[in-house]
C-alpha cells in the first residue's frame, strides 16, 4: 500500500450563486448565434416593421404635416388594432427568427455527447434548459414586447394621460402575448432540437409543424365537419389567444380561453419531451 | 466521515437493460482501475459515483456526501467523459473557463485557475485554438484539465487513454500519478490492460454488469485457485530442475525455453512450490530467477472474464 503525502488543496474561494449560473450558458449561446451573419442581418431586419410603426405614431400626432401631404388624419389610428397588427408582423418574424436560431442550441449538445459535462458540476438539467431558452427569450424579446412596450409609451406620451390610462391594458397585452407566443415558440424548438440531432432539419421541421399544422387543421375540420381541428393548429391557437388579448374584432372558431390551455398542453408536451432527452446518458437499445 | 467511495448492494437497471447489479465496493486513495469488455457497465459505475444517474437500488456515498447533492458533490468530484464532448466553437481556454463560470467560481479566479490548469497539463501554446482543431491527444488532455481544474478530490476518468500515442500516455500517467501522489482518488476505467497494470494501486473486474473482482491484483489473482499459477524461472540446468520439481505432485506441467536456460512451470500451490525451490537451490542449480507469470491484469482478466476485446 502506498504512503501518500495529503497536500490537496481544494478550490476555497467565493462561489458564484447557483441562479445566475445558467448565464454562462446564456452567453456562450448568444454569441454563438451572432457569429453568423446571416442571423444578424435577420435580427436588424426585425426593427424595420417597428420603425415604421414609430414613424406612424408620429404622424399620427402631426395633423398640420397629414394635412399638408392630404392624408385625412383618421387614417391612422393608434389603437388596440394597431398593436395587434404590430404583434402579427413581429409574431412572424419571431417565428421565422426561432426557426433559424432555435434548433441550434441542444443538438450541437447532443451530437457532441457535451451533456454529461454540463451534468457533472454543481448545474441541474432544469438550470440546462433554462440557460438555453433564455437565449431564445432575450432574443425574441427584443423584437416582440420590448420594442412594443417602447412604441406604446411614446404614443403614451404623445395622446396624454387620458389615453394611456384608457389603453394601459394593450401594454399588458402586448407583454402578454408576446410571452406566450416566446414560450411556445422557445419549447417547440428546443424539444426539437433535443430530438433531432441535425439542425438543419430541426429547423425545417419547425416550419413544417407550423404550415402543416394549419393544413392538417383544415383537413381535419373538412372531412369531419368540426372546428376543433384547429386545436392542432399552433398558430391558429395564439392568433385566437392574441385576438382575445388585443380585444379585437375578428372570426375565430376557437374564444382565448380554451386556445390558451390547449397552448399549455403543448408547452407541458415539450417540456416532457425535453426532460426526455436532455440528460447526462443515453441509453442505447 | 468516510474517506471512501462506497457502493452499498448498488443495481442499475435502464427499463430492461440492466447497468450494474449488486455491486458492493470501498475505493480506497490512489489509482484505481476499472476493467472489463465493453457494455459491463464501467461507465454505469463512474455515473453513478457522479450521481449522473441515479441508482435503482442500493446507497453510494463519495467521502460521506450522497451523490444527489451536485452542489457539494462536484467540489471535490471531477468527471472526463469517454467521449468527445466538447460544446461547439470552443477554444480550449474557454472550454476549460466556461465550465469552471458553471461550477460556481467567479470569473477573475475561473481565468487563474483555467491558465494553472492548461498550465498542468501542458497546453498553454494551443489554449486559444478550437477544441475541434486538436489532435486526440489534445482533445484527451484538454478533457482531463477540464475534470482536474476545481483541484477536485475524487477524479473520476473514462477510458483516459484511449487512442493516445505512446508519449501521451506517459504524460497522462504522470499526472494522474501525481494527483494520486497529493492523496486523490483515481478512478480510470481502460481497455488497456499492460497500462492498467503499471499504474493502479488496485483493480475492478467487471463482467456484464458484475463485480467479477477487486483489489490489489496479487491478491486477486491468488485467490483464482481453478487455474495453476504460472512461473517463469531462468537457470543453468531446466531439464534436471524440471525432472525434480514433477515429483511434487502439485507441478501440473512445464516447458523448457527454446534457449534452454528457462522453464516456465504450471503449479496449484505456489507457496510449496518456493519452499521446494528453496531446497533444490541448495542442491546445485543455479538460479538467476524466479517470477510469477500470471499474476498481472491481463492473466487475471483472462481468467475471470475470457479474453475478449483485450489490448495487449
Amino acid at each position: 500500500m502506498a504512503v501518500y503525502r495529503r497536500n490537496y488543496r481544494p478550490y476555497s474561494g467565493t462561489q458564484t450563486s447557483e441562479w445566475s449560473r445558467f448565464l454562462v450558458l446564456f452567453r456562450y449561446s448568444r454569441r454563438n448565434l451572432f457569429r453568423s451573419k446571416v442571423q444578424t442581418g435577420f435580427f436588424v431586419l426585425c426593427f424595420f416593421y417597428p420603425i415604421a410603426c414609430l414613424v406612424m405614431i408620429y404622424l399620427a400626432h402631426s395633423a398640420s404635416f397629414l394635412a399638408k401631404l392630404g392624408v385625412p388624419s383618421q387614417l391612422i389610428s393608434i389603437d388596440n388594432m394597431f398593436f395587434f397588427r404590430y404583434m402579427s408582423v413581429q409574431g412572424v418574424l419571431a417565428f421565422l427568427m426561432t426557426a433559424f436560431a432555435g434548433p441550434g442550441l441542444i443538438s450541437p449538445d447532443l451530437a457532441n455527447g457535451a451533456l454529461p459535462l454540463y451534468f457533472c458540476r454543481p448545474f441541474s438539467r432544469a438550470e440546462y434548459v433554462l440557460g438555453k431558452s433564455s437565449v431564445l427569450g432575450i432574443l425574441l424579446s427584443q423584437i416582440t414586447w420590448i420594442p412594443g412596450v417602447i412604441l406604446f409609451a411614446i404614443q403614451a406620451s404623445f395622446a396624454g394621460a387620458s389615453w394611456t390610462w384608457n389603453n394601459l391594458w394593450i401594454a399588458g397585452s402586448l407583454v402578454v402575448a408576446s410571452l406566450i407566443w416566446i414560450a411556445i415558440l422557445s419549447l417547440l424548438a428546443m424539444a426539437l432540437s433535443a430530438w433531432v440531432k441535425w439542425r438543419i432539419v430541426a429547423g425545417a421541421l419547425l416550419l413544417a409543424l407550423m404550415f402543416f399544422g394549419a393544413g392538417f387543421a383544415q383537413a381535419i375540420n373538412a372531412v369531419m365537419h368540426t372546428d376543433s381541428g384547429h386545436f392542432v393548429d399552433v398558430g391558429y391557437l395564439t392568433a385566437a389567444v392574441w385576438i382575445g388579448l388585443f380585444k379585437v374584432e375578428a372570426e375565430n372558431s376557437i374564444t382565448a380561453f380554451p386556445a390558451l390551455i390547449a397552448l399549455l398542453v403543448y408547452c407541458s408536451i415539450c417540456l416532457l419531451l425535453l426532460m426526455r432527452k436532455v440528460r447526462a446518458y443515453e441509453v442505447i437499445r | 466521515m468516510s474517506d471512501r467511495i462506497i457502493f452499498e448492494d448498488v443495481s442499475k437497471f435502464y427499463g430492461e437493460i440492466l447497468g450494474v447489479n449488486r455491486v458492493n465496493l470501498s475505493i480506497p486513495p490512489g489509482i484505481t482501475s476499472l476493467v472489463g469488455p465493453n457494455g459491463s457497465g464501467k461507465t454505469t459505475l463512474m455515473n453513478l459515483m457522479t450521481g449522473l444517474v441515479k441508482p435503482s437500488r442500493g446507497r453510494i456515498e463519495v467521502l460521506g456526501h450522497p451523490t444527489d447533492d451536485p452542489e457539494n458533490l462536484f467540489k471535490f468530484v471531477g468527471y472526463s467523459t469517454q467521449f468527445d464532448a466538447f460544446p461547439k466553437g470552443l477554444t480550449g481556454f474557454q472550454f476549460i473557463y466556461s465550465y469552471l463560470c458553471l461550477s460556481g467560481m467567479p470569473l477573475q479566479d475561473a481565468e487563474r485557475t483555467t491558465w494553472q490548469t492548461i498550465e498542468r497539463v501542458n497546453m498553454v501554446d494551443a489554449a486559444s485554438r478550437k477544441v475541434a482543431a486538436y489532435s486526440k491527444g489534445m482533445r484527451q488532455r484538454i478533457r482531463l484539465a477540464q475534470a482536474l481544474a476545481h483541484n477536485p478530490k475524487v477524479l473520476v476518468l473514462d477510458e483516459p487513454l484511449n487512442g493516445l500515442d505512446p508519449l501521451a500516455r506517459s504524460e497522462m500517467i504522470a499526472l494522474f500519478r501525481a494527483s494520486a501522489a497529493e492523496g486523490c482518488y483515481v478512478i480510470i476505467s481502460s481497455h488497456i490492460l499492460h497500462e492498467v497494470d503499471v499504474i493502479s494501486d488496485q483493480v475492478i473486474l467487471l463482467s456484464n454488469g458484475y463485480v467479477v473482482a477487486e483489489g490489489q491484483i496479487q491478491s486477486v489473482r491468488s485467490e483464482i485457485q481453478e487455474h495453476p499459477t504460472q512461473i517463469l524461472i531462468r537457470c543453468d540446468r531446466p531439464r534436471e530442475l524440471a525432472a525434480k520439481l514433477f515429483e511434487s505432485e502439485t507441478t501440473i506441467e512445464a516447458s523448457i525455453h527454446n534457449d534452454g536456460h528457462g522453464l516456465l512451470l504450471k503449479t496449484r500451490d505456489a507457496d510449496r512450490f518456493y519452499l521446494a525451490m528453496n531446497q533444490l537451490a541448495l542442491n546445485g542449480i543455479q538460479v538467476e530467477s524466479i517470477a510469477p507469470a500470471d499474476d498481472d491484469v491481463l492473466s487475471v482478466y483472462e481468467y475471470l472474464i475470457g479474453n475478449e476485446e483485450v489490448v495487449r
